[in-house]
């Protein structure tokens, strides 16, 4: 089961991602900001597969220092960054550095919630082959340096 | 006694009487004491000074001694001589020279007033600039009484008088000078600058009226920004073209005009006036100063007076005075401009963190009910409704619409609360409402009430208090959840009696509201933040609460402080002014 950490300020949207998503079948832990969010990453063993993260929480780029812990602890871990009102420049910094994506909450006659899930299974879809790459080129590593040892 | 002794004696007497003039405070006193030296020294057996009244342009009795005075005597004593046109004081007081008769019954001048007068003696005081001020009057019941040695002798003490004199008047400017800075520096906005500016003006020059103008700049005209007299209808209607008329002249050359008959200035032209031209008998127009350039005029205006002999024209004195008000004027206005465009920009700073913060809230509640309305569908699509977790869902759905209440009022509240319609009410019925309607009944929270019923009606806007009370109030209740008490407590206070660092003008009354409660308290660092939009840790609304009590207070023009100690409590003050003017009054003032 894929595991997903959802980070927001505000008690209801929380609630709310964790409801949704639990339908989907996640398993979903919840952080209520900054502090506690980076606190519960560098915690997680294994790593948590989707981390979703407001952007603005006790600073205003507090989804950007979120996502630094996030990749310092595990480089393949997806990032989705939520913004709520206009914060499209600090979301935009978020993807420069390696998030997945950054989604508005409140986009006029769309589902964001929906829209959320679909990036979720992207997320994962990427991080997926991602670790398989990295699994294929641990394997021919190691596939490598036992036949350079038997041709010695 | 020889005459060498006599002599010697009289000018010990008159080295007394000079000492007292530089150093006796109270001019009446002085006067009277001068008078009766005078009397001794020269050997009369009644005596009084008449004192110049500049209003009025008229002799006024000052000091009388001797047989015979009574209040009506000593009022109609000059009036008889100033209405027959003849007396020997009024004629002493128009000639400016002294007069001295041994047998008033033959005297061209005399007028019949105490029937016991034989000899009489009268001396002028007269001033630097040659204006009568006075006369000095002595009479005696012997023949030919006086001689031309008493003449001197009582001359030299009209002098002495008008040192007093002199001496009083610039004292009593000097104080007023330093008010004046004092008391503009405190106005809070600029009627209230006018009103105090013609209040000061009058205590220290003599005028009929007194009137301002401020320089518009967008239509490079002088407008008429308060006036004392039959101007004050005409306030912000009046206007000068900057350099017309006299009025104009002064601002466009930032130089003072003094004139005893304006209407023979050429640069005359009549467009705003006090009163009918050829009543006035002296005009002073100054510029008022700003840092760099004029800002308006500030002029005065004296009736002519009807005593042929009286100089009614403005001094060299007096302009200075009138310059020194204008330039204290200039740079209070200056400075309240600049408090006003620092209160602005905060004011449009917090408005535009408001619109960000308010919408970042609403944008995030708007989401959690959109999320909760997804499950409620999915929740119906399913064969089997699962009605606790659609109760739940609903529940849910309806605290965030509350929420998103709570942000709309709290939106409102903050803008609004510098808005105010006053009526007259008391502080005491307003808490005491606010408490019954509030305060939980059965809360953890013990409620003490202490309120004063000395307590004045003040003006103020009652609902907007009472919001302000009902935070206060809310506040403190959320900070003990456990339990605790909160002591609520009025009474009246003087400005003297209150912290140096809130910066209240002397002479002022508060109603004083104290909230003190026995939660964790507020720590030093933050006593000053709490009250700045956004700072509160509390979850509910967006933060603004505080900032909202202090924008009712200070719209009251009142001061809300925290001192409690930390770890033992919140101790909050609001102090509301008694005959305060809201700043944010609305025109639709209501009684209550």
């Amino acid at each position: 089961m894929y595991r997903i950490l959802v980070i927001d300020d505000e008690e209801e949207v929380r609630h709310a991602l964790q409801r949704r998503l639990q339908r989907e079948g996640y398993q979903v832990d919840v952080a209520e900001g900054e502090t506690d969010g980076i606190e519960k990453i560098k915690q997680a063993s294994p790593a948590y597969d989707v981390v979703i993260t407001d952007m603005a929480m006790e600073n205003p780029d507090s989804g950007v220092r979120i996502l630094e812990a996030a990749l310092a602890h595990d480089l393949f871990s997806e990032v989705i960054v939520l913004t709520a009102y206009g914060n499209v420049a600090n979301a935009v910094e978020c993807m420069r550095r390696g998030a997945f994506d950054y989604v508005e909450k409140n986009i006029p006659g769309v589902d964001v919630y929906e829209l959320l899930v679909l990036k979720i299974e992207q997320a994962l879809e990427r991080r997926r082959s991602a670790v398989n790459t990295l699994r294929r080129m641990e394997e021919i590593t190691r596939r490598l340096t036992s036949s350079m040892r038997r041709g010695d | 006694m020889s005459k060498q002794q006599q002599y010697r004696q009289a000018l010990q007497q008159l080295g007394k009487v000079a000492r007292q003039a530089v150093s006796q405070p109270d001019i009446d006193r002085f006067l009277d004491y001068a008078l009766e030296e005078g009397m001794k020294l020269v050997g009369g057996f009644r005596a009084f000074i008449a004192l110049v009244d500049d209003d009025a342009g008229e002799l006024v009795i000052h000091s009388a001694l001797g047989p015979g005075w009574d209040e009506e005597k000593r009022q109609r004593r000059l009036q008889v001589a100033q209405e027959e046109g003849k007396g020997i004081t009024g004629y002493v007081a128009a000639t400016q020279r002294p007069y001295c008769t041994g047998d008033v019954n033959h005297d061209p001048h005399y007028l019949k007033f105490f029937e016991d007068v034989v000899s009489e003696l009268a001396v002028p005081i007269v001033d630097a600039y040659g204006r009568t001020r006075g006369v000095i009057n002595i009479e005696s019941d012997q023949p030919d009484a006086f001689d031309e040695e008493d003449v001197s002798s009582v001359a030299l003490l009209a002098d002495l008088c008008l040192t007093a004199l002199t001496l009083h008047q610039s004292r009593v400017r000097q104080e007023a000078l330093v008010q004046i800075g004092n008391e503009l520096s405190t106005s809070e906005d600029l009627d209230d600058l006018m009103r105090t500016v013609l209040d000061v003006a009058a205590k220290v020059l003599r005028f009929e009226d007194c009137s301002v103008f401020l320089i518009d700049d967008d239509q490079k005209r002088l407008i008429l920004a308060a006036s004392s007299g039959a101007l004050k209808e005409q306030v912000g209607k009046v206007s000068y073209p900057l350099g017309e008329g006299l009025t104009g002249w002064v601002a466009q050359h930032g130089e003072a005009v003094r004139t005893a008959n304006p209407r023979e200035d050429p640069r005359w032209r009549g467009i705003a006036i006090e009163m009918p031209v050829e009543q006035i008998g002296a005009f002073l127009a100054v510029p008022v100063w700003g840092r760099e350039r004029t800002i308006g005029v500030i002029r005065v205006v004296r009736r002519r007076s009807l005593a042929p002999w009286f100089d009614n024209c403005f001094t060299d004195d007096e302009l200075e005075v009138l310059s020194a008000i204008g330039s204290q004027l200039g740079s209070a206005i200056e400075s309240l401009n600049m408090r006003h465009r620092l209160v602005q920009t905060e004011r449009m700073a917090a408005w535009g963190e408001m619109s960000a913060k308010a919408a970042h809230m609403i944008g995030n509640r708007t989401f959690a009910i959109k999320g909760d309305l997804n499950e409620v569908e999915y929740l119906l699509q399913q064969p089997e409704v699962n009605r606790e977790e659609l109760t739940e869902l609903i529940g849910s759905i309806r605290r965030g619409i509350s929420r998103l209440e709570e942000i709309l009022h709290e939106f409102r509240d903050f803008v609004m609360a510098t808005h105010l319609s006053t009526g007259v009410d008391n502080v005491n019925n307003i808490i005491a409402q606010t408490v019954a309607e509030i305060f939980p009944r059965r809360g953890p929270v013990e409620l003490k009430l202490e309120l004063d019923s000395r307590l004045p009606d003040i003006r103020c806007d009652a609902v907007k208090l009472k919001r302000c009370f009902a935070e206060m109030i809310e506040n403190s209740l959320s900070f003990q959840p456990e339990g605790g008490e909160l002591f609520i407590r009025t009474g009246l206070v003087d400005s003297r009696a209150l912290p140096v660092r809130l910066g209240v003008a002397r002479n002022k009354q508060f109603v004083h509201v104290q909230f003190c409660d026995k939660g964790p308290g507020v720590p030093a660092d933050i006593k000053e933040k709490i009250f700045q939009p956004f700072f509160s840790s509390r979850v509910k609304g967006m933060g603004l609460g505080l900032s909202i009590v202090k924008g009712i207070v200070e719209a009251h023009r009142g001061f809300v402080y925290e001192d409690g100690v930390p770890g033992k409590g919140a101790c909050f003050h609001i102090l509301l002014p008694v005959n305060g003017k809201p700043s944010g009054e609305q025109t639709d003032v209501k009684e209550r």
